[in-house]
């Protein structure tokens, strides 16, 4: 059952048609979300004892950094699936995710510059964290230039896929660059196996806007992804009966 | 030991493939001298720096044709169907590299060294540093040079170079713990832990994507 589900969804046919029934109401739903939680966070949540209202970013800047290391991971783990198991679709995710990972990382990067001006006094460090961060962000811009340097599509794909594995390394170096380097960059207030150390007044907004965020950015993957299908499949004659 | 003498005998035989790296190396290490206020504790404020990307600077131009002219002229479809497992033949081929280029330029690397502060004790400490970084950055290189294949060197060092960041992140808080007395043994481990991983993963890598070339 699982199987045969898995094996019809990997079918770009499938997936465009699937999609289509659930991405504007998943869009939509997500703005929402995100919207009212940032005018909770930004309106209504008390002042920080020590940072004040600079720390109000975080609506932006937490999701965003967030994001910026998951959508690596979901890459990479696309790649792997395309890799053993040849699922075109996953390929196709591949190249769909890179653009708005650097999107992502460069909203993490840029608010998290602001931030450090009023917090750090100064807009850049060459830290641990910011300095991986920059790395994820280059990292990203590589991979969209080595799938744009080949003409033959499939042999793109299986390159980038093989690079996007590899890159991988990065990851866990920026997840664990605050425990791992003395660095101006604070640890995480919210892990999954500790309490939250951020009072509950600014967590739930900010939850909020991580859900709200993560809606768009997955809207956004869609979008990409359904243009790639167009570009690879045009030649199919469903996607005649699709548009 | 047969492909091991060919594959040395093909890079001895490109002298500008060996020798041009080892000069490159040479020569950003003689015109860093020359960028500032000539004196030895200026010298040594940012020596370590420009050593280790002077050593990531020459594994990048070593690694620039490593595939290139074989893939040219064919002979890398024929290496595919050879006796000895391309997985082999990546990693002979990155050795010899190292033994030509990483070699001599880290001996370089503690001649500049103990020009630079006259200390042995740290100057022969740099020698292992050196050894291994050049063996990372060359691995990481044939794999940059790998995936970016026909499509010139530029494209291979700007996806590898970023992999390549946390490597000299690594070597420069090796330098500040050996100069400030604490423990560096540390560091080391890191270094051998990742050249252990990148001496098994990179040339599986490799060898999948130079397929992926000639498919």
């Amino acid at each position: 059952m699982i199987k045969k589900f898995i094996h019809q969804f990997a079918s770009p046919k499938t997936y465009l048609f699937q999609v289509e029934r659930v991405y504007k109401f998943i869009l939509y739903f997500s703005l929402v979300v995100y919207f009212v939680s940032l005018i909770w966070g930004l309106l209504f949540t008390q002042e920080d004892f020590v940072q004040g209202n600079s720390f109000r970013i975080i609506y932006l800047h937490v999701p965003a950094s967030f994001l910026s290391q998951s959508l690596y991971v979901s890459m990479a783990v696309a790649s792997f699936v395309y890799i053993v198991w040849r699922v075109k679709l996953a390929a196709y995710l591949v190249i769909s995710i890179a653009p708005i990972g650097a999107l992502t990382t460069f909203i993490a990067l840029t608010s998290g510059s602001i931030w450090g001006i009023p917090t750090w006094g100064t807009w850049w460090q060459w830290d641990a964290r910011i300095t991986s961060t920059l790395i994820l962000f280059i990292m990203y811009l590589g991979l969209i230039s080595l799938h744009s340097s080949f003409a033959n599509y499939e042999k793109a794909d299986k390159l980038l896929s093989w690079l996007a594995i590899v890159g991988a390394i990065n990851v866990p170096i920026i997840k664990k660059s605050v425990d791992w380097w003395s660095t101006l960059h604070q640890s995480a207030s919210i892990t999954l196996t500790d309490k939250p150390s951020i009072d509950p007044s600014m967590l739930y907004p900010l939850i909020g806007s991580m859900i709200g965020f993560f809606g768009i950015t997955i809207c956004l993957v869609i979008i990409s992804s359904k243009y790639q299908i167009f570009i690879r499949e045009k030649n199919k004659s469903w996607i005649k009966e699709y548009v | 030991m047969k492909y091991f003498g060919l594959e040395l005998l093909k890079l001895r035989k490109k002298t500008r493939s060996w020798l041009g790296p080892i000069l490159v190396f040479w020569l950003i290490m003689i015109a860093y001298p020359l960028t500032i206020e000539f004196s030895p504790e200026n010298l040594e404020i940012g020596f370590f720096s420009v050593l280790w990307i002077a050593i990531l600077l020459s594994m990048m131009f070593a690694t620039e044709d490593i595939f290139t002219e074989d893939y040219n002229d064919g002979s890398l479809e024929q290496t595919l169907i050879n006796d000895i497992p391309f997985v082999y033949q990546v990693v002979l081929k990155v050795m010899i590299h190292w033994l030509l280029i990483g070699i001599p330029i880290s001996l370089l690397s503690f001649i500049f060294s103990l020009g630079t502060n006259g200390n042995l004790s740290l100057s022969l400490l740099i020698l292992p540093f050196a050894m291994m970084s050049s063996y990372i950055f060359l691995n990481l290189f044939v794999l940059g040079n790998a995936l970016s294949l026909n499509k010139g060197s530029v494209l291979g060092a700007i996806i590898t170079l970023p992999m390549a960041l946390p490597v000299l992140i690594v070597l420069g808080k090796s330098i500040t713990a050996i100069q400030l007395e604490i423990n560096y043994s540390g560091f080391i481990f890191l270094l051998l832990g990742s050249l252990s991983i990148i001496i098994v993963t990179v040339p599986i890598v490799v060898s999948y994507i130079i397929k992926a070339h000639l498919e």
